[in-house]
């Protein structure tokens, strides 16, 4: 019996062809997004997850008043050790991006985030340098790189011994020991590219040095809860004893994250990775949704004629379930084809996923658990799509069946309605959340952001400048080169890094604001515009000493009328303002500017380190070859190389997950109106189909083409007007939700609804129009002669 | 064998309640071949359809041999119905995705038959029905005759006891009819009960007796002599 359900269902299929394609095609399209969104989501999930201990590895951190941390002091993880026997392990670890050049005669490498771990911690960690990884000794420190590194720094080494490299610069002619290579996990939370490697971290520092990261790993069947609190406990027993009344730490508690939330959803970061795999896996359901849709509707719509087949077999003595199986095993042999295609296709976009969103998934290797995973979407999908159409069609009266004019029920009728609503309501949403993604992208390129990026260069330094003296013969050979408009150091350049933060008062009003250390041309450099007042200027003495500039925002909070002249108290010193310059979004358009104060000198600060140059954009590619070959000769104490980077491409990179998120969803509105479009015209074409004899008849008395047309297309447009109306509130909601992120944004902008109405209405009339083409053209002669 | 007594079938739609059967008295004797007669919606197809296990009647019984067959469940009905009866339409109902050779085989498969015999089944009534030639053909590449001896063959093919034919010959020119009437007779020499509904008092004039309907009743019945004294 089986042979001959395929063969029946086989030949059908052929027969609409067209309609299987459209079927299959939709269907395989819609499941290679889902696709991609599993592998994403197995992978955003599964960091660490091949540690054994994954579920049993916590890292400690710390909750302050506004504020949670993972920064913790050093001896807190021996004293966890110490007092909890469920605790099986503890490691230390501190990481930090430092740009630091290991040379040797072959090549140079510039290592970017060291992290230094205790033994305990690399074991925990499951860390393990290519050719073992013995106790370090004593005090000693061993240092491992990524084996890329070390093949472009000893290319032609053959044996595991350690090696000699150069540090920072050849004429500093320091060098350390590279014990070995490691291997890096890319899918893992610690993340390295030089790893040190001690026997402990932080000896001899107390309580008051949060300046490690703390890892515990636990006994099974912890109660990690409890735990906590014991641990918060000892944290102040050890704090009261330790750093006396300090009133500081009183209100700081430990909490406990678990590894495997670190990724995602770290309780000391951001959960930026969740909400993007969360937006994005409801993404790839709603369109596999819509694609299953297509599949009922198609289904119920290919009842007529299968309705004689049904009552046939019904009339054979064929049971209810026979049937119902049938229908289903029809649709799971599509879904199949669907799932073949869908991984050819997955197979093709996910170069552009991947570096879309920064990833390197493969459908294969990476996630083993697709293979039983596919079986089971298989499953879903077919009784998704084929549960409906297999009880209508097998439900079927043969009696009223096999009379010959039967009509398909007006029971699907709305069934059928509602899901062509649905597909084009969730159409819409995308559309038009396409359309104000667009107009806030738009509007965040256009819109002025106070400062210049475009041909400023971000120098690379491991030379300290804090003082303004020091960095000015620094200044004087670079400014000699042609094409250098002006020079500047500073200690954070506007790539929407956080400033740090300190108390300062101005007359008796003291406020928690932004500061900036920077050198003369800082300003100019960037162009940023002056309110009132003056910039830097090496004409005036003090300014190196005690001159301040705040941006409006500061004036603004302290509520200066006239600011000049005034003293401003911060970090031991006082400073007078001598000019406000205008707000400029060094923080891009989510965060409001902060209020700031600029200074030349601030012991409170961090070095200064970072060096920007104006250059003139004709001269560009020669001043960076005479900045390159001139370096040395420079900045002797940076050294050899001279690296740097576009201030606007690092700026950009602001807008990086907005245009992730414009990319996302320009895929989803092109997939969902593709796949909803895809499904109306098949089943444009079975409803055209089935009124043939009607159209004819209509005909025949009179009616025009363009009445038939009208009357063909009114009860489609009826549904996509529907579809706008409820989409509409729920895409504003959702948008007006998304737009309140930013501090800079457009006002909710209607022509967006407009837009998608139009295009979804405009798609439907001409998808429905060139089914009824066909049957307005056909001769009523012909089509009234079947009977 | 079969015995129906006061068999009521109503029709409800949301407007109107029709009445197709009303109070309907029935005996059929194996090896017997019924005609029923009567204008146009006064419940033939209805009765058909009611002894076919299609449709199920608001009252009255129906027995078939000795078993009572109003009470039985879905499962049952198609059970009973498959392993006893066989169907022939006026539109023929022939499976458009199936070769003559599949649609024949069919019932066989629902009656569990194993492939061997079903082969050899099908291939004797191809044989028997005069398709030979046409057994790989789809039915739009037939006739309506041909088309209409394929939907008896389907019928015959399980060898029941009691076939239907729902004006059989409705859809066919004269010359096609005959051939299909007398594939009917054939059959009824055999031994086969059959009920027909028919417009034509030509084709009546093949059956052992004939009744009329009228507004869901018999208001009449005849024997039909000349083919009773044949028989004798
Ligand atoms: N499915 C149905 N729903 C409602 N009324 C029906 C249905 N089938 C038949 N009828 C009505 O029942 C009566 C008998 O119909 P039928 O048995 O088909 O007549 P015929 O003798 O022409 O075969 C008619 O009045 C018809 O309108
Ligand atoms: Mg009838």
């Amino acid at each position: 019996m089986f042979k001959l359900n395929l063969k029946i269902a086989l030949r059908n299929l052929w027969r609409n062809r067209g309609i299987t394609f459209i079927n299959i095609g939709g269907l395989s399209i819609a499941l290679a997004a889902f696709i991609l969104v599993m592998i994403y989501a197995a992978y955003e999930t599964g960091f660490d997850k091949s540690n054994p201990n994954y579920d049993r590895i916590y890292q400690v951190g710390r909750s302050m008043q506004d504020l949670k941390t993972n920064y913790t002091p050093p001896p807190l993880a021996q004293a966890i050790k110490d007092n909890f026997p469920e605790v099986e392990a503890v490691g230390k670890m501190k990481s930090g991006a430092f740009e630091l050049p290991l040379f040797t005669n072959e090549g140079t490498v510039f290592t970017q985030n060291f992290l230094m771990a205790d033994y305990s911690a690399t074991q925990m960690f499951k860390i393990k340098p290519d050719y073992g990884l013995e106790k370090p000794k004593g005090e000693s420190v061993s240092l491992f790189l990524p084996r890329a590194y070390m093949q472009t720094l000893f290319p032609h080494k053959k044996d595991n011994k350690p090696e000699l490299v150069g540090l920072a610069s050849k004429s500093a002619g320091q060098s350390g020991e590279v014990i070995g290579s490691v291997f890096v996990d890319p899918h893992s939370n610690i993340s390295f590219d030089a790893l040190y490697i001690s026997n402990d971290l932080g000896k001899g520092e107390d309580y008051g040095f949060n300046n490690y990261q703390t890892y515990i790993q636990v006994k099974k069947g912890t109660d990690i809860y409890n735990l906590e609190q014991k641990i918060n406990k000892l944290y102040q027993t050890e704090l009261a004893k330790n750093s006396g009344n300090d009133d500081r730490f009183k209100s700081t508690t430990i909490f406990l994250d678990p590894l495997k939330n670190l990724h995602l959803k770290p309780k000391t970061g951001s959960d930026a990775n969740y909400k993007v795999l969360i937006s994005v896996s409801v993404l790839g359901f709603l369109i596999l949704i819509i694609a299953c849709i297509n599949f009922t509707n198609l289904s119920i719509a290919q009842a007529a004629k299968r309705a004689k087949e049904v009552g046939v077999k019904k009339v054979m003595g064929a049971y209810r379930v026979q049937l119902a199986i049938q229908f289903l095993t029809e649709i799971l042999i599509q879904c199949i084809a669907a799932t073949v295609l869908s991984l050819i296709f997955a197979e093709l976009v996910l170069p552009g996923f991947n570096s879309l969103f920064l990833v390197n998934l493969t459908i294969w290797q990476s996630n083993s658990s697709l293979i039983w995973q596919l079986p089971l979407i298989l499953f879903f999908i077919t009784l998704i799509a084929g549960i409906y159409p297999a009880m209508v069609l097998s439900g079927f009266k043969p009696a009223a069946v096999l009379k010959g004019n039967f009509q398909t029920s007006k029971q699907s009728y709305w069934l059928r309605n509602s899901l062509l609503v649905i597909q084009f309501s969730i159409a819409v949403i995308f559309i038009t959340g396409l359309l104000i993604i667009n107009s806030q992208l738009k509007y965040m390129r256009t819109q002025d952001v106070g400062f210049k990026a475009d041909q400023v260069i971000y120098v690379k330094n491991i030379a300290l400048f804090s003082d303004p003296a020091i960095f000015e013969p620094i200044r004087e050979k670079i400014m000699k080169i042609s094409g250098v408009k002006s020079v500047t150091v500073t200690n954070s350049i506007p790539d929407g890094s956080k400033l740090g933060t300190n108390t300062y008062a101005v007359d008796a009003k003291k406020e928690l604001i932004s500061f900036l250390d920077v050198d003369f041309d800082y300003f100019e450099t960037l162009n940023i515009k002056l309110k009132e007042g003056r910039p830097f200027s090496k004409e005036f003495k003090t300014d190196a000493v005690n001159s301040a500039i705040l941006n409006e925002s500061a004036t603004a909070k302290y509520g200066l009328t006239n600011p000049l002249g005034k003293t401003i108290r911060g970090c031991d010193m006082d400073y007078k303002i001598v000019g406000i310059i205008k707000d400029f979004k060094a923080q891009g358009f989510e965060k409001a500017v902060e209020p700031t104060i600029y200074t030349l000198k601030n012991p409170c600060g961090n070095p200064k380190t970072m060096i920007m140059i104006k250059i003139e954009e004709s001269k560009m590619s020669e001043t960076l070859a005479s900045l390159k070959n001139q370096w040395l000769n420079i900045n002797p104490k940076d050294g050899d190389n001279f690296r740097y980077q576009f201030l606007d491409q690092l700026y950009g990179k602001l807008f990086q997950k907005q245009e992730q998120l414009q990319s996302v969803f320009f895929a989803a509105a092109i997939l969902t109106i593709f796949i909803a479009i895809l499904g109306l015209f098949a089943f444009a074409k079975y409803i055209t189909n089935g009124r043939i004899k009607e159209i004819a008849v209509r005909k025949i008395l009179g009616a025009s083409d363009l009445q038939i047309m009208k009357l063909i297309n009114t009860s489609f447009f009826t549904m996509v007007i529907l579809a706008n109306l409820i989409s509409w509130p729920v895409a504003y909601i959702l948008t007006k939700k998304w737009l309140g992120t930013f501090a800079y944004r457009i006002e909710m902008p209607v022509l967006p609804f407009i837009i998608s109405a139009l295009i979804t209405i405009l798609l439907t009339i001409i998808t429905v129009s060139l089914q009824a083409t066909k049957a307005v053209k056909a001769k009523p002669v012909d089509a009234l002669k079947y009977e | 064998m079969i015995k129906i007594e006061n068999l009521e079938k109503v029709y409800k739609t949301e407007e109107v309640e029709t009445t197709a059967l009303n109070g309907i008295n029935l005996h059929v004797k194996a090896g017997e071949f019924v005609s029923i007669m009567g204008p146009s919606g006064c419940g033939k197809s209805t009765l058909l359809n009611v002894m076919g296990l299609l449709d199920k009647p608001e009252g009255g019984s129906y027995k078939f041999i000795d078993t009572e067959l109003l009470t039985l469940n879905d499962r049952e009905r198609s059970n009973f119905r498959k392993r006893n009866m066989g169907f022939v339409f006026q539109n023929f109902n022939l499976i458009d995705e199936l070769t003559v050779f599949e649609n024949i085989e069919l019932p066989l498969i629902y009656n569990k038959v194993p492939a061997t015999e079903r082969k050899k089944l099908v291939n004797e009534i191809i044989e028997r029905m005069n398709i030979v030639n046409r057994s790989g053909h789809f039915p739009q590449q037939l006739s309506g005759g041909q088309q209409q001896r394929v939907a008896v063959a389907r019928a015959l093919v399980t060898k029941p006891k009691l076939v239907l034919a729902d004006e059989p010959t409705g859809n066919l020119d004269s010359s096609h009819g005959n051939e299909v009437m007398e594939l009917l007779c054939e059959l009824n020499e055999t031994g086969t009960t059959i009920v027909m509904v028919t417009h034509s008092s030509h084709d009546a004039s093949f059956s052992n007796r004939i009744i009329n309907l009228k507004d869901g009743h018999v208001i009449s019945e005849k024997i039909n002599k000349s083919r009773n004294e044949e028989l004798i």
